[in-house]
């Protein structure tokens, strides 16, 4: 009796131990053979372009993830209803690296070495992005990532690329926007997440404040892991900033501004795009209302495709799509037009690939730039997109709203 | 000085919930010398029951703790009875694995149900005074007293100290529950018999006493202790499937702090294990500010950008250190005596 129950219980354990790190991409590529069968049958489409997809679909940040896997399978859905890209179906396939450099390497290694994926779309932490870089570059294979804004993103690889801007607009955006729509409020106190996005966006926010004097009363670390922030909030507190501006994600960002109402702290809270998640308002409740933060771009800002392409998404997913489905739509949109120009089936897999990064890198100039929904994107030499603005959205009622004093032109930035 | 005391505050709240799980693991090793690494996923439970329970059903949050009470020490019992009294005479080592696999399996049940995003409370299942209020609204102070205001949500002190009603039931309740325990030990015929099965199994057994039964009902209560520590950080902070890990390591680290076995040693090491953290976190960049100013290195720190406080994102770190020190200097932790002695 004794033993049989031992035997049920590890077989038990096993079995659910087992179902844990897989069950998400079990699922994620059924959906996509799901894919496969339907529009081969519908459209006939036999011969067979694919691309992948790396982001944080489980994890601290999996809300992110979410949004890119829908944003790119919206994409492929429309060019595969459309007839594909001369006439090859485009099958995406998904990686998860949890939002973690340790599991991005390995994602990268699997698709770099893969015998069929022409280019990845991804990563979206920047810390990710950093990490599969020199693999994607000893590999030969374009990775352009829809989230990663740390400055040294694209440093030093010729195939990393991004269409959003960099943190140190970013944080210099900020900055400004502070000092000269805010100016109500005199002093900073930064609250950075302990990673590569936290600490370069935090750097460029500090390095900016003090050259146009707005003073910073703190700068205080937190780790990932961290739920309780009342100590570091405490700390904040003593120096009676203005703003707080919170350099880090939305999950950690939620409970960092109700732990502070809690504490009596009434700042004005400043967040970047790493809290523009439908699952801050969320969790944050009525602690969010009044925080201000940067977006690479907001659907109120968007013109009539993008309104086009909400309602499409919208009627797909039940949900409106944020910014992240939005960037990762046009991301997927450029390199399946780069696909479509210089694919050529009887050449090598690493031809394919080459000149899909050297359309990619001729794309350098407002007239060659790809249009998309989140406006023009076009790359410098090192593979950043340097004309996107930064909106500006506050929380009001629960919800993002753009907010009415929008900055469209910083100086130091032309 | 404010801050300070602030920090003080933040501190006990943290050694109050570390110290209600604490218990539970000291309380089992004291009777069967087994750590029992799945009382962590025990306490997330904990949060997990109560936040459904009031998610579905109009019932008052201290209904369902009570609730969640009664499932955890019901999940506590069976735990025992499936895993580990298969093992009570087997090798230590075996338990302590099984104990481990418990763990990940309870970690992956949880996860399989509610899914791996973080979850919070919602605001309307919670008591009126426990809510977040808006803040971009004055906080209304309805009573004050010396310069001690009452507002909607917590007690301020001062400008610069305030202590949330939540932090406040957090602390009352850590305080009720550890007396009543430390009652139920030593004047109750159950104590009394915990006590004895924790000096000598067999012994006890000879003497009448029902030992299985002893067991089954310490892993009862340190489980339902450990439920409410769960439901409290659940609404101070967010339910996760691996908030019973984040919490139950530090905890039991505070249960050796104090001398596992020990149950006075649990509390204390609950306590300074949350007030070390808090207080490590808070304090070690002035620490190394002012170090690095005294041998003249002042200009070393503000150039190599150490000026941005690192040290409070090492804050469980700091209280490891605390708790590798004390071992070093006293192996048995603060109130261990040598195993013949225990509970």
């Amino acid at each position: 009796m004794r033993n049989w129950l031992i035997a049920l219980l590890i077989v038990g354990l096993i079995s659910l131990w087992g179902c844990q790190p897989s069950d998400k991409k079990a699922e994620v590529t059924t959906e996509t053979e799901a894919n496969t069968d339907e529009t081969e049958e519908t459209q006939e489409l036999t011969e067979q372009v694919k691309v992948a997809v790396a982001g944080p679909f489980t994890g601290t940040a999996a809300a992110f993830g979410e949004m890119i896997e829908r944003g790119a399978k919206l994409k492929a859905k429309q060019i595969n209803e459309a007839g594909g890209i001369n006439g090859r179906k485009l099958v995406l396939t998904f990686g998860d690296d949890a939002g973690t450099d340790k599991e991005a390497k390995l994602v990268a290694t699997r698709f770099a070495t893969d015998k069929e994926i022409l280019a990845v779309v991804g990563h979206f932490n920047s810390s990710c992005s950093l990490a599969g870089k020199d693999i994607y570059k000893a590999n030969g294979i374009v990775e352009l990532s829809p989230g990663s804004t740390n400055v040294s993103v694209c440093e030093g690889s010729d195939w990393t690329f991004r269409n959003l801007y960099r943190d140190d607009f970013q944080g210099t955006f900020i900055a400004r926007y502070i000092k000269n729509i805010l100016t109500k409020y005199k002093s900073v106190a930064v609250l950075f997440d302990n990673d590569d996005y936290g600490r370069g966006l935090r750097d460029a926010f500090t390095a900016e404040a003090k050259n146009i004097d707005l003073e910073v009363v703190a700068s205080v670390a937190y780790d990932r892991e961290n739920t309780d922030f009342s100590t570091q909030l405490t700390k904040i507190k003593s120096k009676k900033p203005g703003v707080i501006f919170i350099s880090g994600l939305y999950e950690q960002a939620a409970l960092i501004v109700k732990q502070a109402r809690k504490l009596g702290i009434r700042s004005l809270f400043f967040g970047a795009d790493g809290i523009d998640s439908p699952d801050f308002l969320k969790n944050a409740g009525i602690s969010a209302e009044g925080t201000y933060l940067t977006t690479p771009f907001t659907f109120g800002a968007g013109g009539e495709e993008a309104a086009k392409v909400a309602t499409a998404f919208e009627a797909e997913f039940g949900v409106p799509p944020d910014t992240w489905a939005a960037l990762t739509y046009d991301a997927m949109g450029m390199i399946a037009e780069a696909i479509e120009k210089t694919y050529n089936k009887d050449a090598a897999l690493a031809e394919n690939r080459k000149a899909i990064r050297d359309h990619l890198a001729s794309l350098d100039t407002p007239e060659e730039g790809y249009k998309g929904i989140t406006g023009l994107t076009y790359f410098d030499i090192n593979g950043d997109t340097v004309n996107k603005p930064a909106y500006v959205k506050v929380v009001i009622d629960g919800k993002y709203t753009t907010a009415p004093k929008q900055m469209p032109n910083m100086d130091a930035f032309e | 000085m404010e801050q300070f005391f602030q920090q003080l505050i933040n501190g006990i709240v943290l050694g109050g919930i570390y110290a209600l799980i604490a218990v539970g693991y000291t309380m089992v090793y004291g009777i069967i010398q087994l750590i029992n690494f799945a009382h962590g996923e025990i306490f997330m439970l904990g949060a997990y029951i109560a936040f459904t329970l009031v998610m579905f059903f109009p019932i008052p949050l201290w209904v369902a703790i009570l609730v969640s009470m009664l499932f955890c020490a019901g999940v506590g019992m069976l735990m025992d009875v499936v895993a580990y009294k298969p093992l009570r005479t087997a090798p230590r080592l075996s338990a302590l694995i099984t104990a481990i696999g418990v763990s990940i399996g309870l970690q992956n049940l949880a996860r399989m149900i509610w899914g791996a995003k973080p979850q919070s409370f919602s605001e309307d299942t919670l008591p009126k005074f426990f809510q977040q209020i808006n803040p971009l609204v004055e906080p209304t102070s309805f009573l004050n007293i010396f310069g001690v205001s009452f507002t909607e949500n917590a007690i301020q002190f001062s400008e610069g100290v305030s202590l949330a009603y939540l932090d406040l039931t957090i602390i009352i309740l850590a305080i009720v529950l550890m007396v009543g325990l430390n009652r139920l030990v030593s004047l109750t015929k159950i104590g009394k018999a915990m006590r004895a099965c924790a000096q000598n199994r067999v012994a006890a057994n000879l003497m009448g006493i029902k030992t299985n039964r002893v067991i089954a009902i310490t892993f009862a209560i340190g489980s339902a202790l450990g439920a409410v520590a769960g439901v409290m950080v659940g609404v101070r902070e967010n339910i996760s499937p691996l908030m019973g890990f984040h919490k139950g390591v530090a905890a039991f680290a505070a249960a050796v702090l104090g001398g596992i076995g020990n149950i006075t040693g649990a509390m204390i090491g609950g306590l300074l294990m949350g007030l070390a953290e808090v207080f490590g976190a808070g304090y070690i960049d002035s620490f190394i500010e002012f170090v690095c100013n005294n041998i003249g290195l002042g200009q070393f720190y503000e150039d190599e950008k150490i000026s941005h406080s690192y040290g409070s994102g090492y804050r469980v770190a700091i209280s490891y250190i605390v708790m590798i020190i004390v071992i070093l200097i006293r192996p048995t932790g603060l109130f261990g005596k040598s195993s013949a002695h225990r509970a």
